[in-house]
């Protein structure tokens, strides 16, 4: 279990300060730091490290305590017993692989030492690169490695900083199942911090979602990312149309409230939230959840029918990304085969289809 | 050649003294109202108070480099632009004079130097009374004497201590300066106890205030001193009546006054 | 030679002195983030600016009887500092110091911080860090600095001369050698003697550039 609850302030000449001021509970399992960049994940992670120091707060990991302002306690980094695999994996360049993985096994006898080395060689399917420097190994492999010299000093927690960047789909998802299967063995809290949607999803356990130094929302993917609370989770959680528009009515007995979009006559239902007639707001809306059509629609039960004009047709591998003008830019998602039976092109007269719960308000 | 030469010198000195006044009034072609010296580093103080008064008579600016005579030996004989070369040992002129290389006639003997034990004020033994046998005490752990490799001062300092009968004795303990300044400037900083320099040095501050022994000057070689005037030299005309000063009775009293003994010819 | 081999032998002493001494400086203004560290950086470069006989002259003034290191050498051992080896090494180490100091900084410097890092969350304290990682990976620089102190001191002429005393087997260097040659008008000794020290300097130079595959200049300092 990890606990933190820090404070710290930033300050740099000429640029507004930055305060990470959060509040944490990690349980054993996998736990995703969710936020835009320069939201704080990578500072949370260097304070949990002892890699930075914060303010103010009380960390404790492990039923130890690691960091307490308070009673003047800061354990430094090289005692925490807390691992941690950066961005970049750090991996040190001039020694072997089985080296990497045995330096922080300095204080074990050297047989224990190779028995544990070579285990988690092992678990993590890279046993026949103990001999090869990291310049002789590519991605994939570089990160098991990484991810073993951290895991075999038997830490209390696990932090892991992008890790899996740059790599393609199917390794990441055999490397996240070896840590899983690690972790089922040995459970400890692990912190995968990321800016990937596709992370989040896949690895899905438990997501806090921070931004601006602040944790915003905590929960399962789907509440955390799927109404998204503020404008940078929402593009970063992947809401291509953000709107901007000016409420003009509440109807609270049917849960709705209308908005009228900005520099145009459109109007839109979206689901009832925290405004008031008059009051300006941001909407976000997916782009895969916007239906088009050829023809005026009728007899849906699609509250909001907006007419426009195609801008442009991008096609973008298995999808077309569809610019559509409607006095506001709308991004739609369609297939290549629906561009070709609706004779689809640029200039086109088309209605877009979206559902009021498809609409959300962010800040 | 002495005589002939005594008795040209003697000539010279009315018409110089008239080329001196016609260069004051800056009208002889080729010729500036000015001279550069080439001096050995132990006629510092004489030189300076020679070219003062030269320029407070002729308003010929005087320009003069100290150094050691052997490094100016090789620059003049890579074609150093000076005109006039005052050596602490006659020897260099005269290679010059038979390499070609100096203005025929102009050798001139201009002092012979004398050499001193010197220590400083508070040192703890007293060569006043003791003479070389202080260079003996256990207590000078270290004499600084110039290199007697190619300073003239070095040579007479080594030659007057085998004289002497002790030069065996304190051979270990002597360390060698590049020239006499320098040897002065290793007994000055107490790094030496004591040092064997010239008396033109020991008489001037800073070290006028330490304690001097003269060493007679039979124990050694004369070192004697030589000027002469270059034969490539831009303003020769100045360098001669320079010359001509320092070998009037104005400028031996000068050069006497600074512990340059007067030369054995006149 | 005598004078060849007492320049090596004084060459290679103040290249080990160099290096253990350069070390920790080095370290330390490469790591730390001190507000002065400036002022530190710029005492370490002033022997590249100093005339070498200035260095020497305050040399020869500290190794005195009046001066604090020699009183405490003479309070030591019973004899002054100047005219020993001893004095030549303690001048000569000041003199290059920044050419010791200056290739182990770039080289520290050099080296990623994120291993840094990654050795402190491993478990390992600083010393540990720095013979396992930072070492091992500075070792160009460390050999520059080596060579670089090396072929300094075997070329030194000025600050032997003001504190030296030229003598034979013990102070007088190859360098002051052949000024002596010349001043006694021995040329063509001093000429054999110079051509050996310039093959010599100049194979000890080829080592370094052929051991660093990046070009390193002695003058660029941190910014």
């Amino acid at each position: 279990m990890l606990t933190a609850q820090i404070r710290k302030e930033r300050r740099s000449a000429g640029a507004p300060s930055f305060v990470l001021d959060v509040s944490l509970e990690v349980s054993p399992g996998i736990t995703i730091l969710f936020g835009p960049s320069g939201a704080g994940k990578s500072t949370l992670l260097d304070c949990i490290a002892g890699l930075a120091h914060p303010d103010t707060g009380r960390m404790v990991a492990g039923g130890e305590v690691l960091f307490d302002s308070a009673a003047g306690i800061d354990l430094p980094a090289q005692k925490r017993r807390i691992a941690y695999v950066f961005q970049t994996l750090a991996l040190f360049p001039h020694l072997t692989a089985e080296e990497n993985v045995a330096y922080g096994l300095s204080a074990l006898n050297e047989s224990r030492r190779r028995k544990r080395v070579g285990e988690i060689l092992s678990a993590f399917h890279v046993q026949d690169l103990r001999k090869k420097k990291p310049g002789e190994i590519s991605g994939g492999e570089k990160q098991r490695i990484a991810l073993a010299r951290s895991l075999v000093t038997e830490p209390r927690v696990l932090l892991l900083d992008e890790p899996l960047t740059g790599l393609d789909a199917k390794l990441k998802s055999a490397i996240v199942d070896d840590l899983r299967a690690w972790n089922a063995a040995n459970r400890i809290p692990i912190l995968y911090v990321t800016h990937s949607r596709e992370e989040v999803d896949a690895l899905g356990e438990r997501v806090i979602a921070i931004d601006n130094g602040h944790v915003v929302s905590a929960g399962t993917p789907m509440d955390v990312l799927d109404a998204p609370r503020r404008k940078r989770l929402a593009q970063a959680a992947g809401f291509e149309n953000l709107l901007e528009g000016t409420v003009l009515d509440l109807r609270e007995t049917d849960g709705v409230m209308r908005v009228r979009l900005e520099n145009t006559a459109c109007e839109i239902e979206v689901p009832l939230g925290f405004a008031a007639a008059g009051d300006r707001v941001r909407v976000a809306i997916r782009a895969g959840d916007i239906l088009l059509a050829t023809e005026q629609p009728r007899g849906l039960s699609a509250r909001n029918i907006i007419e426009g004009r195609i801008a442009s047709l991008e096609p973008r591998g298995t999808m077309v990304i569809a610019r559509v003008d409607c006095g506001v830019p709308f991004s739609v998602h369609v297939t290549p085969g629906a561009v070709r039976a609706l004779e689809l092109a640029a200039g086109r007269r088309v209605w877009l289809v979206m559902k009021t719960h498809s609409c959300h308000l962010v800040e | 050649m002495t005589n002939q030469k005594s008795v040209w010198l003697r000539l010279l000195k009315l018409p110089s003294l008239l080329t001196v006044l016609l260069l004051a009034q800056g009208g002889v072609r080729g010729q500036g109202k000015e001279v550069r010296i080439a001096a050995a580093a132990d006629l510092k103080f004489a030189m300076e108070e020679l070219a003062g008064q030269f320029e407070k008579q002729t308003g010929t600016k005087v320009d003069v480099t100290y150094g050691s005579s052997g490094n100016f030996f090789s620059q003049l004989q890579n074609g150093a632009p000076f005109d006039l070369f005052f050596s602490a040992d006659i020897d260099y002129p005269k290679k010059l004079e038979a390499a070609g290389l100096a203005e025929p006639g102009t050798l001139y003997e201009y002092a012979v130097g004398r050499i001193v034990i010197w220590t400083p004020a508070d040192a703890k033994v007293d060569v006043v009374k003791e003479g070389w046998r202080a260079l003996l005490d256990e207590r000078v752990q270290k004499i600084a004497i110039a290199n007697p490799e190619h300073a003239p001062y070095g040579r007479a300092a080594v030659g007057a201590m085998q004289k002497a009968g002790i030069y065996d004795q304190v051979k270990a303990k002597l360390v060698y300066g590049e020239n006499i300044s320098q040897a002065a400037q290793f007994v000055q900083s107490g790094n030496a106890q004591a040092g064997i320099i010239a008396l033109s040095l020991a008489i001037l501050p800073p070290m006028n205030d330490g304690k001097r022994w003269g060493i007679p000057a039979e124990l050694h070689a004369p070192i004697v001193q030589g000027a002469i005037v270059l034969r490539n030299a831009k303003n020769k005309g100045t360098a001669l009546a320079f010359l001509e000063f320092v070998k009037s009775d104005a400028g031996r009293a000068l050069l006497s006054k600074y512990g340059f003994a007067a030369s054995r010819k006149k | 030679m005598d004078a060849l081999w007492l320049s090596m032998k004084l060459a290679a002493c103040v290249a080990t002195i160099l290096l253990l001494l350069g070390m920790p400086v080095a370290y330390w203004l490469a790591y730390s983030n001190w507000r002065g560290k400036f002022l530190l950086e710029s005492v370490v470069a002033l022997p590249l600016v100093l005339p070498p006989t200035v260095l020497g002259f305050y040399a020869l003034v500290a190794m005195g009887p009046r001066g604090p290191l020699g009183k405490l050498w003479i309070a030591l051992f019973g004899h002054g500092l100047a005219f020993t080896f001893a004095g030549l090494i303690l001048a000569s180490v000041l003199y290059s110091f920044p050419f010791a100091v200056q290739p182990l900084i770039a080289s520290f410097e050099s080296v990623d911080r994120k291993l840094l890092d990654a050795s402190a969350v491993l478990g390992a304290g600083s010393l540990r860090t720095f013979w396992r990682v930072i070492l091992p990976l500075s070792l160009p620089g460390v050999v520059t600095a080596i060579v670089l102190s090396f072929a300094h001191t075997l070329g030194e002429f000025g600050v032997v001369l003001m504190v030296g005393g030229n003598l034979a087997g013990v102070t007088r260097t190859v360098s002051i050698d052949i000024f002596d040659r010349v001043q006694s008008l021995e040329y063509g000794e001093a000429n054999r003697m110079a051509l050996l020290l310039l093959m010599i300097s100049f194979a000890v130079l080829s080592v370094v550039y052929a051991v660093n595959r990046r070009v390193w200049t002695p003058w660029a300092a941190k910014s």
